[in-house]
């Protein structure tokens, strides 16, 4: 086991009854890369995210995080770890400002209990300072992903595709070693999702952070990410660079429509 | 001693499984615990006893239209009020079924008062029988015979009757059934008013034995709760069994235990299912899809 | 490009000179308020707020972690007996035993609140009946309890002070009820308040952020019965006698029908939601001296309904209004108010 990987999914297997969602599957992500998983509708994609942060136990295979096996902890601690996420359908806490989402990220790095925080009254209450410290992290972010219009808005009102950027704000607020998105550019027009690709990696550049992706959009999946898995019926196909992964033949048939391969040329 | 109270265990147990029948029905079908069920009993059976005892109606006649009464109470609260829910969610069913307890328990306290009744019945409490060492009463054995015969009507009536059926599959379904042609609002307004006669039995099996007043059902209603949950509250003959057992133990526990503690039994099975064995003691498991 | 925010500010009670202005006002006014107002009223305002501290500890729980209590009269009762039992039996100041009873309480709902880690809304819901049934029940076969007959409160003083009447017993109430909201107001704005939020709104993201359900849930059932403690203890001395009558399913009932009359999880809307519905509660409870409809109330119980039952429509009016609001209005009092606040503003326009 080599220590420098940051993390490492081995022999993964879980089922649903008669179906095994997600069949041995084994990936390692190199520290500080964007690593993608691609695959037909019900291949298991997001089954993998639930097992890595807790929400799905595993039947079998283990998860290395940090040269820890996590699998069977719970999702909050694996959370304290640092690892974070998104959601394919969007979970945002939909009766919170985008400010109060962002700040819920900070959850696990504030301190405030439930005595400190019933009782703050002045500027320099423990409460207080906790708060002021954690909301200007958390302004960083409202302005690294240009969120300041929506800033004090319930977000259940919010357009789809800023919500999406809400949910990735809230996963960088909890400043995650290991970024999981699903699908982070699902109802996003073409505009959006080009700043989507730029936020990506800028974030990757800047904060140095290992992300591991689910996308269904090839142009984009072929465009950032340094490795690519191929995934079908719960099953590994292929793994490797993006341009070896587009010319391999099973995915070409199993997955890579036509247009879609052509797209990526243009 | 231990058999007397398996006995009376069993008597009271029939009683608890009834009110979990009714519940579980309406669960099933509305996916929401009916805690106007008990109420609902106690108004009915104060309606049978207003016409025999106030209009001195035969036994007949009052048992009939108390059923009568039943169902349409039943329907009426689903069909007005349920079904106006504008965002279904759990909590405001839950809520808008908890109006109905305080409507009804209102309704009753207000047109019969607080002070407790006795409740005539065709069947005597005090005659008994020996069987072994135990005792037990006629009215007992009416109890535990009405049960089983209405037990056993239900499950002829999901089995072989076109609307039993048709019922079953909107309480598995009720996309696919609507969409096979089974009309799921009238389904549910039956099954509103099944529930309610259901209920209506178990209260005027138990005002003999335990004098008519507005707070007859309050416990029973827990009761009848805890042999839903202990049966996992998705499956009829689960809730059945759940009554007996629940009747059973708790008797034993009065009788070796406390007799002061008896009535927390019902609580503490149902932390301990919850805490245990969430699905019940007969139910299958499931796990939320995220 | 802008200036620097003043993030204090944001959670900050009163952040303006104005909001300072109706704090102090609001201050002077409950201050005066029992010199004004009759015995009866007086006894009243109590009795609201007790019931708003109640409610405020019950949409925590209801309205900001979507969790639900059908047991909230066995906390409540849990306050009243130990308060009184702590003090009458163990000689403790009134304080003290106050929160004591209260922390006890809080234990209780500690550990109610840890099957229901695993309970989605119906089986919560039954498994808090229960736990209320089933407090009601120990304390009227338990001689400890005084059974069916009940305890009386002990003699109250505060320090020096002899409290004996409802106007003195007001300035109790009144200021322990205003440091509950202020700090129910507080914890919702900070850290704590948010997670509970946020299980509600998704208790899987909340999850997966980092919050720890287990521990989030039991505390706020343990905070929300807390509340219900406080006001227990405070109820005994207002009534100055309790017995398991007082406590039973149909008070918890009352107690959620607050919350949902005052919107759920809006602390303005429970204190709302407590004061008008106590107020009507007390009324019904009078209802037949109500001009004209006392009189046709009566005439009507007579000729159809039971004339000794009348006071029961309380009951009934009070479960009608909670199937109205969940049907019509589930933002309560409080999504009222929030609507004519925006009606004002738009105003001539
Ligand atoms: N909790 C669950 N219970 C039963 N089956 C499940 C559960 N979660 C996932 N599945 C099944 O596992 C399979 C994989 O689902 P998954 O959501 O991982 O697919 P996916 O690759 O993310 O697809 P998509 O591109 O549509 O998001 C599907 O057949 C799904 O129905
Ligand atoms: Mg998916």
């Amino acid at each position: 086991m080599t220590n420098n990987n940051l993390f490492s999914v081995d022999q993964l297997t879980i089922k649903f009854g008669g179906l095994t969602a997600v069949d041995r599957v084994s990936f390692r992500v190199e520290p500080g890369s964007i690593f993608s998983i691609i695959g037909p509708n019900g291949a298991g994609k997001t089954t993998i995210f639930n097992c890595i942060n807790g929400l799905y136990k595993p039947d079998a295979g283990s998860i290395i995080f940090k040269g820890e096996d996590i699998v069977g902890q719970k999702p909050h601690r694996i959370a304290r770890k640092g690892i974070a996420r998104t959601f394919q359908n969007i979970e945002l806490f939909s009766r919170m400002t985008t400010m109060e989402n962002l700040m819920l990220g900070r959850h696990i790095h504030m301190k405030t209990n439930v005595w400190t925080g019933a009782t703050f009254f002045r500027r320099g209450s423990k409460a207080a300072q906790d708060e002021i410290k954690h909301r200007e992290r958390v302004e960083k972010i409202i302005d690294l992903l240009d969120l300041q219009s929506a800033r004090n808005q319930f977000v259940g009102g919010l357009p789809y595709g800023t919500q999406k950027l809400i949910e990735l704000g809230r996963a960088l607020a909890l400043e995650p070693e290991l970024l999981l998105l699903d699908e982070p550019s699902a109802g996003m027009n073409s505009e959006e999702k080009q700043d989507l690709v730029f936020w990506i990696k800028d974030i990757q550049d800047e904060l140095g952070l290992t992300i591991l992706l689910i996308e269904h959009d090839m142009k984009m999946v072929m465009d950032i990410s340094d490795l690519i898995l191929v995934i079908n019926f719960g099953k590994p196909i292929t793994e490797g660079k993006p341009e070896e992964v587009q010319r391999h033949p099973e995915v070409l048939k199993a997955y890579l429509g036509e247009d879609e391969v052509i797209d990526q040329s243009a | 001693m231990f058999l007397q109270l398996v006995v009376s265990g069993l008597s009271f147990g029939s009683l608890y499984a009834l009110i979990a029948l009714a519940m579980v029905i309406i669960y099933k079908t509305s996916e929401v615990p009916n805690f106007g069920q008990g109420e609902m009993a106690m108004i009915s059976t104060f309606v049978a006893f207003t016409l025999l005892v106030t209009h001195g109606y035969s036994f007949a006649v009052s048992f009939i239209g108390a059923f009568i009464f039943a169902a349409a109470l039943g329907v009426f609260l689903e069909f007005v009020f349920l079904r106006r829910a504008k965002d279904p969610n759990i909590l405001s069913l839950i809520l808008i079924t908890l109006g109905f307890q305080m409507v009804l328990y209102g309704l009753a306290s207000w047109k019969w008062g607080a002070d407790q009744k006795d409740f005539p019945f065709p069947v005597s409490d005090f005659d008994v029988i020996n069987i072994g060492s135990a005792v037990i009463s006629y009215l007992n054995i009416a109890t535990l015979l009405i049960t089983l015969f209405l037990m056993f009507m239900l499950f002829l009536f999901f089995r072989y009757t076109k609307v039993g059926i048709a019922m079953k599959a909107t309480q598995q379904n009720a996309m696919a059934a609507r969409i096979n042609g089974i009309r799921t609002n009238r389904i549910m307004s039956i099954t509103w008013a099944l529930s309610s006669m259901i209920g209506a039995v178990a209260g005027m099996l138990l005002a003999p034995i335990a004098t008519l007043d507005p707070n007859l059902m309050l416990e029973p209603l827990l009761k009848g709760f805890a042999a839903a949950v202990l049966g996992g509250m998705t499956t009829l003959v689960g809730a059945a069994l759940g009554g007996y057992i629940l009747g059973v133990i708790e008797n034993l526990f009065g009788g070796y235990i406390s007799l002061e503690f008896k009535s927390i039994v019902a609580f503490l099975i149902i932390v301990l299912v919850l805490c245990f064995k969430p699905s019940g003691l007969f139910a299958k498991h499931y796990v939320r899809k995220v | 490009m802008d200036m620097k925010r003043d993030y204090y500010e944001d959670i900050q009670l009163l952040n303006s000179k104005i909001l300072w202005f109706w704090f102090i006002m609001l201050i002077a006014s409950l201050a005066t308020l029992p010199f004004l107002l009759p015995n009866y009223h007086i006894y009243m305002v109590n009795y609201m707020a007790i019931n708003v501290i109640v409610t405020v500890g019950l949409n925590i729980l209801v309205g900001y972690t979507g969790q639900i209590s059908l047991g909230h009269a066995g906390f409540f009762a849990i306050g009243a007996y130990g308060t009184v039992l702590l003090m009458t039996n163990l000689h403790f100041p009134f304080l003290l035993a106050l929160v004591c009873s209260a922390l006890i309480a809080a234990f209780f709902g500690f550990i109610l609140g840890l099957p229901a880690l695993r309970l989605e809304g119906p089986y919560l819901a039954i498994a808090t009946l229960g736990f209320g049934m089933a407090i009601t029940q120990v304390i009227g076969r338990w001689q400890v309890f005084g059974g069916r007959m009940g305890l009386e409160a002990p003699d109250l003083s505060l320090g020096p002070f002899v409290i004996d009447t409802d106007r003195q017993l007001y300035f109790v109430i009144v200021t322990i009820a205003f440091l509950l909201i202020l700090a129910a107001r507080n914890m919702m704005k900070t850290r704590v308040g948010r997670a509970f939020i946020a299980i509600r709104d998704s208790d899987i993201a909340a999850e997966t952020m980092g919050v720890n359900l287990t521990l989030y849930k039991t505390l706020a059932f343990a905070v929300s019965a807390f509340y219900a403690g406080v006001a227990g203890g405070l109820m005994a001395f207002l009534l100055g006698f309790i017995n398991p009558s007082s406590f039973n399913f149909i008070l918890s009932i009352y107690f959620l029908a607050f919350v949902i009359v005052g919107g759920l999880g809006s602390i303005f809307g429970s204190i709302m939601g407590a004061v008008v519905m106590t107020w009507l509660l007390l009324t019904l409870d009078k209802v037949q001296e109500l001009p004209y409809l006392g009189a046709v109330l009566v005439s009507f119980s007579e000729r159809w309904m039971n004339l000794a039952g009348l006071p029961n429509i309380a009951s009934i009016i009070f479960g009608l209004i909670i199937i109205l609001l969940v049907v019509f209005e589930p933002l309560g009092l409080y999504g009222f108010w929030i609507r004519t606040k925006i009606y004002w503003k738009t105003w001539p326009f």
